[in-house]
């Protein structure tokens, strides 16, 4: 698999009403992730984080079947539908490519320190399992991106550190980058990725500076989008290439304990 | 996958963004505004970090020509270019021609040589974009060949439509700062497919397969490199380029040669 190296850690999968792409289905991604290198992907469905994980975790292991193991999936919880997807994630735990599970307290409208998110941090607690969070800075023209600022996981994240939490996006392009950079250096459960359009100069050398390599990884943000926008700043990045071989790939496999080896 | 692997890809990758010389639409003088993570660049650090990204030239703003006045812009990034290589022009700021202002608003007074382009920022300077408001400039850009530029967060798609449609002649490239403009493509594709004189910019047009859907059905003639530096990494806009599935030659369009034509016109 020496050609195809790559892992992107944060994509979606399937159309969104507010807006047009045209590439957004399954067979896009992998037929992008062959042009590209990228030799995995952990997605989630775009139903999931509407509905949450009930609506859509039979399709993503279907997919990761179809993909041949390659397109991995996460979960998404969802604070208003609690009951309902916790059973359907302690159904899917030990599927084939079940990865992990997707909060978005931005998109759910539910501070990430609201007392409902309690019960899918304890699961991922008894289970050492990953949390990807949406995470931003906040924002004078997307209110709600204030529910999402990193500090606002501090207490869950103390609480429970058998859970690996991954803030995606890095806090955003405001004050929440301070934020992730302080709770990435703080808590030995707490990394970062730069899915998204956070497409700050010299982003991936400021990283590699202020936070331990071993904590930072590659993701898109696909549909939304285009890994080409994200690979080209890591691989010409002025960082060192065993950084670079990290960030795009073992950084991923580790963290989610994907099962696959460098 | 070894170290050796990756500098390799990264050395083809290098070799491909010089072949393709690419030339920037959007470099910004003073400070970014709503970036507070962004930092101000000098000239000299400007040219510095292009040359570093494989990029050979372009326009050059400056944000106080959005943030402070069309005048104190247009005169801090004439000041900038004048005098120096020709590698970087300059874009003023423009105005309504009536009620005519003082100072230096282009179609008021005549714009120097150094200058090659001209962006407007009606919701943020108070006009609407609109022929009755805005007609007199865009006929004065037109006669001269002089492209006007927009970010698309200071229109609104039905005025600009209408714009298009009545200066035929006038070349409008649409910007896709300051935020991305994933939520506007149904509008921005109608428009494109409707208006073969308005053209669109790269640098936050990073949708999945965007290049490839607006060079399919479009033409590659109505893409221009844009980078925002400093506020956004050049690689991200190259990279977008130097991997779309199109060819070498739609690449080249992209990448310099559509903007230096428009510009060359001016």
């Amino acid at each position: 698999m020496e050609d195809k190296f790559v892992i992107d850690a944060h994509l979606h999968i399937g159309p969104l009403g507010a807006f047009f792409l045209p590439q957004t289905e399954p067979d896009d991604l992998v037929h992008l992730m062959d042009r590209l290198g990228m030799s995995h992907a952990i997605c989630m469905d775009h139903l999931s984080i509407m509905e949450g994980c009930g609506a859509g975790l039979d399709n993503h292991r279907e997919r990761f079947e179809r993909s041949k193991g390659r397109v991995y999936y996460l979960g998404v919880f969802h604070p208003l539908r609690a009951s309902a997807c916790l059973a359907a994630l302690d159904r899917a735990r030990d599927w084939p490519g079940f990865a992990g599970i997707k909060i978005h307290p931005a998109m759910h409208r539910v501070q990430a320190d609201d007392r409902s998110y309690e019960p899918v941090w304890a699961f991922a607690h008894q289970y050492h399992l990953t949390i990807l969070t949406h995470s931003w800075s906040v924002s004078d023209y997307n209110p709600v991106q204030r529910l999402a600022t990193p500090d606002w996981f501090e207490a869950y994240v103390n609480s429970f550190p058998h859970a690996r939490l991954v803030l995606g996006h890095a806090g955003g392009r405001g004050n929440g980058r301070g934020q992730a950079i302080r709770m990435v250096n703080e808590h030995p459960n707490v990394y970062l990725d730069f899915a998204g359009d956070i497409f700050c100069h010299r982003l991936i050398e400021q990283l590699v500076q202020r936070v331990p390599v071993e904590k930072i990884l590659f993701g898109s943000d696909f549909p939304w989008i285009d890994p080409r926008a994200h690979l080209s700043r890591v691989l010409l990045a002025e960082v060192p290439s065993a950084a670079k071989i990290k960030i795009l790939r073992n950084n991923a496999m580790n963290i989610y304990k994907l099962g696959l080896s460098c | 996958m070894t170290e050796e692997c990756i500098a390799r890809i990264a050395e083809e990758k290098k070799g491909l963004a010089r072949e393709l010389r690419f030339f920037d639409a959007s470099v910004w003088l003073g400070h970014p505004e709503g970036f507070p993570l962004a930092e101000e660049m000098v000239p000299d650090d400007i040219k510095q970090v292009l040359t570093s990204r494989f990029i050979t030239g372009g326009l050059i703003s400056h944000w106080r020509g959005k943030s402070l006045s069309a005048q104190q812009g247009n005169e801090a990034v004439l000041q900038a270019v004048r005098g120096k290589d020709k590698s970087l022009t300059a874009i003023w700021t423009g105005l309504p021609l009536f009620p005519a202002e003082s100072g230096l608003v282009p179609g008021i007074v005549d714009v120097p040589g150094e200058v090659r382009a001209v962006r407007i920022f009606p919701k943020s300077h108070g006009f609407p974009c609109v022929i009755w408001c805005m007609g007199s400039l865009c006929d004065w850009l037109s006669a001269r060949r002089i492209p006007l530029f927009i970010w698309h967060t200071e229109l609104d798609w039905p005025s600009l439509y209408a714009i298009a449609k009545a200066f035929p002649d006038l070349a409008i490239v649409i910007e896709t700062q300051v935020r991305k403009i994933l939520y506007h493509t149904r509008p921005l594709f109608a428009l494109m497919r409707d208006c073969r004189n308005v053209f669109v910019e790269l640098s936050n047009f990073a949708g999945q397969g965007f290049v490839e859907y607006a060079v399919q059905e479009f033409g590659a003639e109505r893409l221009i490199f844009g980078s925002f530096l400093p506020v956004n990494d050049p690689l991200v806009a190259i990279g977008m380029v130097i991997d779309a599935e199109i060819s070498r030659q739609e690449k080249g369009l992209i990448a310099g040669e559509n903007l230096r034509r428009l510009i060359s016109e001016a």
